[in-house]
Parts: structure tokens; sequence; C-alpha cells
């Protein structure tokens, strides 16, 4: 069998093995995450792969095929130059099909004065570009993929691995980030253009520091700035809808995802620009106990 | 770089050899594991020996996730008993559904699929009807598939509950109607046994003979390791129980045709995981046996699969036995004219 | 009809108010259910005991202000059927 490489990575809770038959993707990946804590000679809570699709596409055009422990059928192939994206989608697959430790919610989170504020909603929500911007601007940063909240205590915990920017995302980041933080250019992947950046220092240092959850938002880019109420049953489907592993998770999911609507705040959020989002959120921020 | 399977073999074996693993081995092992889907019975093996940390959490979350699949599988089972209940004939559990429902230890830490139930032949049609009327449908709706099914396999096409979104197959008997060997189905309803709510499991000569049928004369030995570590707990719990286990395993083998298939599965079991056995039901070593050996171990240390030459030797073997050579010919044929892929009783595990 | 129901055990049910739904978590399958009136108040007041639907509507009557122009028997017939269809309720042979 043909060699193969290998790199771990540690972020927040989980530990990864990233295997590859190109050297490439590992290269940026070590790159990219330098400041993290290298957890060599350690264990890890799962692998991924990436491996050529057919044997004479590990030279020839070659392409990327996304596998590991947790793996999906038919999952569609990458070129090499995604490679890195390949990687990224390899974990999110690994914790989305076998993290048990904390109920999983697709949301990115920020947090301040010790609370978090968790954005929850689909693709083009913008939640990811929130968390970004909001950054930048005296919150830190928790993740833009994964929300990881505590069975046990409520609390959010951290998980903030490279946040991954797209299409028109990228100009607006690229004007406020220094350039040595942000990974390659990756043009017309299956979810558009995307480039990944570097969280702020202070996020990786602080990576192991939890939050209670304090404001829970549902944002919708492109509408005229309005904050607005929502059902309790309907923020607890759409969570349902939004966490990977609520089923898998039974009794202590169920505990753990009801406790979370009691407490927590909940507004759909319309914006246009970060700044119309920033001032929504500061009047809210200001107004909890 | 672990080449091969053994090191998980062995951890199953002897659950203290995986003290003297580094975190580098280990994190292989795991790997091995999950690709063998074996980390639930790993997990049991090992709860009383040192493992590190962070392995204790990851082994933690696989006895949960198969205790999960544990209770998602004894409800389904529940939904299709009561979906039945007016049907008056014998209704039986198969494979992990059957272990976790008679509480056997073979059922402890496995990864059940879908629930595999088995009925007489002449009932499908009822048995159809009552499914589809409770909330079942077809997965897939292609004639070709639908009709080769019906004439050819052992059971209905695949069935999907619309809300649960969970799959059912009903079989009525143990191997295709196409493969050489010809089950005795008439003996193994007759000689299930019943549980508590209804529903039946086959007696213990008869699951074991199941789960040895479905290892070599039903696929191609992928999840071999894991069908071979359920026949090893099954030999180990059904002849403990009853001193006359191995004669009647004997005479069930005769019944239903698989004497051979019983003997290389005991030669197996006893090669790989120390299972005690009866000498006189182990028949002749022969050559072939290594390359059993040799496939089922065919796992790396980063999970992926190897020894491809051996590997589709067995492809091509498994569909040999399951299909006479002119329908295997015509088969594949439509297949490729339809531009299909690897089709759907290859997944069956 | 004379068909009588029995309700999942109160061991089995883990209840959650929401502001305009019930949630229930169900033990034996892992399933969460999200019911509107008047589920939940027919799984409350059948208890543990085997109950047609004529009873179930009588002991509703009797614990809750309803309409007087409903058909509650019909009502809580269609709801036992739906719920038994979701393993929530059993039919007990006769």
């Amino acid at each position: 069998m043909s060699k193969m490489h290998q790199i771990m990575l540690k972020i927040g809770p989980a530990a990864f093995r990233i295997v590859s038959a190109w050297r490439r993707p590992l290269d940026q990946l070590t790159d990219l995450y330098k400041a993290y804590p290298a957890p060599t000679g350690e264990t890890v809570d799962f692998t991924v792969r990436l491996e050529p699709e057919k044997p004479w596409r590990r030279f020839v055009r070659p392409s990327v095929h996304i596998g590991g422990d947790f793996w999906l059928p038919d999952a569609a192939p990458l070129p090499l130059e995604q490679g890195l994206l390949g990687a990224e989608m390899g974990m999110n697959l690994q914790m989305a099909l076998g993290w048990r430790r904390h109920l999983l919610l697709h949301a990115s989170s920020v947090e301040k004065d010790g609370k978090a504020l968790v954005m929850t909603g689909q693709s083009g929500s913008g939640k990811s570009t929130l968390s970004a911007m909001l950054a930048e601007r005296g919150w830190r940063f928790m993740g833009d993929e994964f929300a990881l909240l505590s069975l046990d205590s409520g609390e959010i915990i951290p998980f903030p691995r490279l946040i991954s920017l797209k299409n028109k995302a990228i100009e607006a980041m690229q004007d406020i980030a220094s350039e040595e933080r942000f990974g390659p250019e990756m043009k017309a992947t299956p979810k558009g253009d995307i480039r990944h950046l570097v969280p702020p220092r202070d996020a990786i240092a602080r990576m192991n520091k939890p939050a209670r959850p304090a404001l829970l938002l549902f944002p919708r880019f492109g509408h005229a700035p309005e904050l607005r109420d929502m059902g309790q049953a309907e923020i607890f489907v759409r969570l349902t809808q939004a966490s990977t592993n609520y089923v898998a998770l039974g009794e202590a999911g169920f505990r753990s995802l009801t406790r979370f609507v009691d407490e927590v705040p909940v507004k759909a959020m319309d914006y246009q620009s970060i700044d119309q989002a920033e001032e929504l959120i500061d009047g809210l921020w200001s107004e909890l106990r | 770089m672990m080449r091969d399977a053994r090191t998980l073999v062995r951890a199953l074996r002897e659950p203290s050899s995986v003290e003297a693993l580094n975190n580098g081995q280990w994190t292989e092992l795991i790997s091995v594991a999950r690709a063998e889907s074996l980390i639930g019975s790993l997990a049991h093996r090992v709860k009383d020996v040192t493992v590190p940390d962070r392995v204790r959490a990851v082994l933690q979350d696989a006895v949960e996730a198969h205790d999960l699949a544990r209770q998602q599988a004894l409800w389904e089972a529940d939904c299709a008993r009561r979906a039945l209940a007016d049907y008056p004939g014998k209704i039986l559990l198969m494979k992990g559904t059957a272990y976790v429902a008679a509480n056997l230890e073979a059922g402890i830490g496995r990864s059940i699929g879908d629930l595999d139930i088995m009925v007489a032949r002449k009932d499908m049609p009822v048995v159809e009807a009552a499914l589809l009327d409770a909330g079942w449908e077809w997965v897939k709706p292609d004639p070709y598939d639908d009709q080769y099914y019906r004439e050819h396999m052992h059971e209905l096409p695949p069935l999907i509950h619309r809300e649960r979104d969970r799959m059912i197959d009903v079989h009525h008997t143990i191997l295709p109607l196409t493969a050489r060997p010809t089950p005795d189905v008439k003996a193994i309803l007759d000689a299930a046994v019943a549980l508590d709510d209804g529903l039946y499991v086959m007696a213990p000569a008869d699951m074991l003979i199941h789960s040895i049928a479905h290892l070599f004369a039903d696929g191609d030995l992928s999840g071999g390791l894991r069908n071979l570590w359920d026949i090893n707990l099954l030999i180990r719990y059904c002849s403990g129980a009853d001193p006359e286990f191995w004669i009647k395993l004997g005479t069930r083998a005769e019944i239903h045709g698989l004497v051979s298939e019983l003997e290389r599965a005991v030669r197996l079991a006893e090669r790989l995981y120390a299972t005690p056995v009866c000498k006189s039901r182990a028949g002749k070593r022969r050559f072939s046996d290594c390359l059993y050996v040799r496939r089922l171990l065919a796992r790396d240390g980063y999970g992926r699969e190897t020894r491809k030459i051996t590997r589709f030797a067995f492809y091509v073997r498994s569909h040999w036995l399951r299909m006479p050579p002119v329908m295997l010919a015509r088969h594949l044929w439509t297949k490729w004219r339809k531009g299909g892929k690897s089709s759907d009783w290859t997944r069956h595990r | 009809m004379t068909q009588k129901y029995r309700a999942a055990e109160k061991d089995e049910l883990i209840w959650h108010d929401l502001d305009s739904m019930t949630l229930l978590y169900h033990r034996p399958s892992g399933i969460t259910h999200m019911l509107a009136d008047p589920a939940p108040a027919i799984l409350e007041v059948m208890g543990g005991v085997p109950l047609s639907a004529i009873e179930i509507a009588e002991r509703l009557a009797a614990g809750f202000d309803l309409e007087s122009n409903i058909d509650t028997e019909n009502i809580v017939l269609a709801r036992l059927e739906e719920l038994s269809g979701l393993g929530l309720v059993s039919r007990v042979p006769t």
C-alpha cells in the first residue's frame, strides 16, 4: 500500500489525526494551526483520511476523497488544491457523526464578559462572518461551525477551528485582518469561493475557557435591521434541526436542549451590515441581567 | 504502523494485551476497530484494563453509542410487532437485534443496522401489506431490482419507515434462493424460541448456523472480523449453556447443508479468537484457511482496506455463491448497462 | 367503540412545557414528540389503566373546561389512533 503522511491537531476538547496521501494539505494545516498546542505523542479522538479517489488519481489530476473513522457514502471528491478544505470538512464530519461529549449545535459563538453569544441559522445567514467580525471588535471568538453545549453545566465550550469565509466575506475580512492569518484562496469549491482565517491569538490562548450562553440569535443577512421574538416551539424545532447529535444523546440531549431553550433569551435578527448587527447586539447585550 | 488487524484481534482475545500499546498504536487500534465495526465490543472487553484518558473517553463514547443503537433496535422490533399484531405466524428476529432481544453477550457493544425479521415465505404478501399499512415505504422503485429481489433473493426489497426513517428487511430464508446450500427454513421456524413479547428468535444452534451462513455464503467477508466475533461469542455462550450443544450443532449443520462452512468457522474462530471448540466439529485444516485469515485481517493502521487482490477474489466468489453463472452474467450485464454502482445487496452485513 | 387503550408508563415519559406545545421524551424509543392539545391531557388522564375513548372523554370533561358542542369522543378516538401509531399508547386486546 502506498505511503501516507500524518499530522495531529488539537482544538478545544477534540484531537484529530489527519492522514493524507499528499503532503501539501498537511503542510498548509500545520502552518495555519501553528499557534495551537500540538498533541504530538498523544492519543486522538478521530482520524481523518484524505486519499486518492481512485489509485491513479494520486498523481494524475489528483482528486481527494474525504474519509476517516466516520464517513459518508457517495462523498464528492475535491481537487488537490482544495485539500485543506477537505481536511476541515473531514474534521467536521467526524464531529458531526461521532462527537457525544457535548450537544453539538450548528452555530457560531463569541464571548464577552464571561458570557457567550450563540448564532445559528442556515448557510447564508452570516453566522460565520458575524463571529469573525465580532472577534475583531472586542469579542472573543469561540467557534464558527459548531457550538458545543455542555450536558452538565449548560456552558458553551470553545471549539475555535479555522474560520471558513465564503465569497464576499473574504474581501470584507481581508480589509480587517492581516494577510498572514489567511489560508490559500480556493475558488469554485462546492460551497463557493473559500478562504480560511486563523482565529485571533486570544481565541487560541483561551481555548479552554467556557462561557455561559446568555443570548441566542437567528441572524438573517440582507434584510432591513430588525429584532423579532420567536415562539419556543419554533426555537426548539430549529435547534434540533441545527444539531447533528441531539437524537444520539437521548435523554441527556433532551434535558440539555430544553434547559437551553428555557434559560437563554432568543431573538431573530435581520441586518444588512456588520455595523447594524453590532448595534442591535450591543443593545440586547446591555439589557441582559 | 499496523499493517493488518491482528492487534485488534489480540485485544479482543486478550484484553490485557492493550496495556503494552503506546499512544500512536492506540490511535491506530481505534481506527481499525471503527473500520471493522468492533469498537463497541473492544470497549466492553477492555473496560477493566488501564488505558490512556482520552482513549477511555473514546471507548465510553462507543459504549454509549451502542447502547443507543440497542435501544433503537428494540424499539424498532416492537414497532414491527405492533404493526403485525394481526399476523398469526411466527416473526423471527435475526442478527444483532436478535442478540440484544435475547440478552446474549453477542449483543453487547454490537453495532446494529437495519431490523431483520424472518417469516414464512407464503406469508410474505400479507406481512408486506401490513407493514406498508403501518407507515413503511419502498426504498427503491426500480422494476428490475424489484423483480430480482422477489424471485431470487431471500428477502423483500428494502422498506423504510416514513417517519422514523429506519429500514426493515423481511426475509423468508437465511440465504438467497439462488445460492447453493439450501437451508431448511421450516426446521428453523419450528425450532424458534419465543421471547416474552411474542416475537421469536432462532434456536441457539440455528442462530449460530445463520451467522456462519452469513459470513461465508452471503458476502465477500467485509465485516468478517465482526461476524466471526459474533460466532465466537455465540459458541461460548451456547456450549456453556448446553452440554449437548455440539451434537445439536452438527445435526443442524447437516440439515441446512452447511457442514463445511461450520467446520471452517470453528477453525477460524479458534485460530483468531481462541474459541474453545469441539475438535470433531472443526474438520481438517485447509490451506485456504490462510487465505481467509489474510482476507479477514486486511485493514491497516490508518483504517484503510488492504490486500486488494485477496479482497477481489473473495468478492467474485461471493457473487458466484449467490447466483449460478448464467444468472450472474445476466445480472451484472444489466447492472453495467444501467451504469449502476455495486448493487445494494452487497451492503448487507 | 369499546376498544380500550393503555398509555405508556409514567416513568417512560419526560414532559416539558413550551409556550404553545408540549414536548414529550419517550424513553423506550428515544424519540422526542411535540404534542398539541389535547394529546398531553389525554395521556395525563389515562393514568395506568386501560380505558376506552368514551371513558377518556368523560375524564377530560371532569378535569377540563371543554366546549359543549364538540364531539369529544371522536376527537379523543382520532388522537388515540395517532398516539397508538407513535407507540405512546397501545391497544389493549379484548
